[in-house]
């Protein structure tokens, strides 16, 4: 995780609203993103995600509110803002009686491209993307996953500041998956930002820097870590065999340190907020008892643990 | 961090447009069938009947309905004056290929978009609507005009080659190689525009085709009302008619570009 290191903000919203008639799809979104930061935007379907990311590509106009982007003024400098982003749709909309090549060069020529550098990038983003030998194909004779990693090439053709990707492994086999995925995490350590809005939370996890829960509105914005480590403190899994012993977990819960413990699938769960000094102990404690200690690892909670949890929260806010 | 991004001259956009749109509508073989076979109909057509109608004259009952429907042709020679009406009449149906044909293309290049769901990468490049719009109406209409004019030249040449001095005379006329030359690319403006206002409403090639078929009525009733000599189409109400049409191109234009809105297209267009 690279955040920390990098502070500019390229990306800052000012209560920015969107209202389609009376339903409010983005309200009073406030966020900042930092350059070269993997910013995460998760939530349900109909949330409001892509409304969110047409309004800071300039593509809509929002109700109320303000953004700035590298600079730029929303409703201002749309123009600019439109050629210093690049962004992945929905649906990846190629033209499909067009190749490959031939889709990539148009959109290079329409951000002003010359011929030469178009030709460059196209043949890179093809390569990057493992197109190369499709290259002269017509997109329509693509799979789905082609056309998806197709659909990431031209969003990042003209190397954009800040790249919005929408759900960009969805439809991809695991091997594809993972080239966008070490695309994106290339082109953070390039400085690049980039703005992802995923339902695979797991994916979510192991790429952001920093995750902003959304319905409509923000939840809540943090590290993945951080986030895991506020709701659920830090969760160490002590495995005794044969199995621990109802004393064994009262002598857990006497040490120093120890939130909370409990049993669980034959191992002694502990959450504790400083593993380093609490571990040692316990370990000497289960072993004072006679107790026969197989292994002490630390348990995470899954990111999905961590939305389930927020969300819930929130809807009982409300 | 290399940043490449900056934004195209409004001529790149409009030729790297027109480019795709040619290539892809090159590649779609219903689109371009039924882009050449209206002219091709139509000129074999009048080719053909212009030759018939110098084999075989027509009757004296024949004769005397085409004199009182086309005074223009009165007092002429049989064959002279069927070959010329015969003629005249095909010069109408030449009208018609510069709003059938762009009509076409450019209802297949706004919904053939819609359905691929093309436009919003489109969109989201630093491209203006206005540009787009612009860029699509002139990728539908050169090859609309094109055709149209070859198809004239063809239906010229075969004229002179085969028919009588009346058929060489209607089809030489200056007024209509005028009209062919400034009202084949007013007309195909018009038809482009509609046919891209009716796309942005409605989701079916067939439909929007329907809708925009009846831009050819009026372009009919002025045609055979001016080759049966009801209305005289003079110089000046020549240019009534280019001032007129140009008046209507922009409007409709500007309505195309008015429904033609990027949050419209988003958010609105299903």
């Amino acid at each position: 995780m690279t955040y920390a290191r990098r502070v500019a903000v390229v990306l800052r919203t000012d209560a920015l609203t969107k209202r389609f008639g009376p339903l409010t799809a983005v309200d009073r979104l406030d966020i900042e993103v930092r350059e070269g930061e993997i910013f995460g935007f998760l939530g349900p379907n109909g949330a409001g995600k892509t409304t969110t990311l047409r309004l800071l590509c300039a593509l809509i106009a929002p109700t109320s509110g303000s953004a700035e982007l590298a600079g730029m003024r929303l409703g201002r400098d749309d123009e600019r803002i439109r050629a210093s982003v690049g962004i992945l749709t929905e649906h990846p909309g190629l033209y499909e009686r067009l190749t490959a090549a031939e889709n990539l060069r148009f959109f290079a020529s329409l951000y002003g491209l010359d011929k030469r550098t178009a030709d460059a990038q196209v043949d890179r983003f093809l390569g990057l993307m493992g197109l190369t030998e499709q290259r002269d194909r017509p997109v329509a004779t693509f799979s789905r996953g082609m056309k998806q990693k197709m659909a990431i090439a031209r969003a990042a053709l003209h190397e954009p500041r800040i790249l919005f990707l929408d759900e960009p492994t969805t439809g991809l086999d695991p091997d594809a998956a993972r080239t966008v995925r070490d695309l994106i995490t290339s082109l953070a350590r390039e400085g690049r930002t980039v703005f992802l809005c995923t339902h695979n939370l797991d994916e979510a996890d192991r790429l952001c820097d920093r995750i902003a829960f959304f319905r409509h509105r923000v939840i809540r914005i943090a590290e993945p870590d951080s986030l895991r480590a506020e709701l659920y403190g830090r969760t160490v899994e002590i495995r005794v065999v044969p199995a621990p012993l109802p004393a064994h977990l009262e002598r857990i819960r006497a040490v120093a340190g120890v939130r909370e413990a409990w049993l669980e699938n034959g191992s002694i769960l502990v959450r504790t907020d400083d593993p380093l000094r609490t571990d040692p102990a316990m370990v000497r404690t289960l072993v004072d008892a006679g107790a026969d200690v197989a292994f002490v690892s630390e348990r995470r909670a899954s990111l999905e643990d961590v939305y389930l949890r927020v969300v819930h929260e929130e809807d009982e806010g409300t | 961090m290399t940043v490449l991004a900056g934004r195209a001259s409004r001529a790149t956009i409009i030729a790297s447009v027109c480019s795709r749109e040619w290539r892809e509508a090159l590649g779609n073989k219903l689109l371009v069938g039924m882009t050449l076979f209206p002219p091709i109909v139509i000129l074999g057509a009048g080719v053909f009947a212009v030759a018939a109608a110098a084999l075989y004259p027509p009757s004296e009952k024949d004769l005397r309905a085409i004199y009182a429907a086309a005074p223009a042709v009165a007092g002429l020679d049989p064959t002279e004056a069927v070959q010329g009406i015969i003629a005249q009449y095909f010069l109408v149906l030449f009208m018609l290929i510069p709003t059938v044909v762009p009509l076409t293309i450019a209802i297949y290049s706004v919904i053939g978009e819609k359905a691929a769901r093309t436009l919003e990468p489109l969109l989201a490049t630093p491209v203006g609507v206005g540009e787009l719009l612009l860029a699509k109406s002139i990728a539908s209409t050169i090859p609309a005009v094109v055709v149209t004019w070859i198809a004239y030249v063809i239906y010229l040449v075969s004229v002179v080659l085969l028919g009588s001095p009346a058929a060489v005379r209607a089809v030489t006329a200056p007024r209509w190689i005028l009209a062919v030359v400034v009202m084949v690319p007013l007309l195909t403006a018009l038809s482009v525009n509609l046919g891209i206002l009716i796309s942005t409403r409605v989701n079916d090639v067939r439909v929007a085709q329907q809708i925009g078929g009846l831009v050819v009525v009026p372009v009919v009733a002025l045609g055979i009302a001016q080759v049966t000599g009801r209305v005289v189409l003079d110089d000046s109400s020549f240019i009534q008619m280019t001032v007129f049409l140009i008046v209507v191109d922009l409007v409709v234009f500007f309505l195309a570009r008015l429904a033609f809105q990027r949050e419209n297209i988003l958010t609105r267009w299903r």
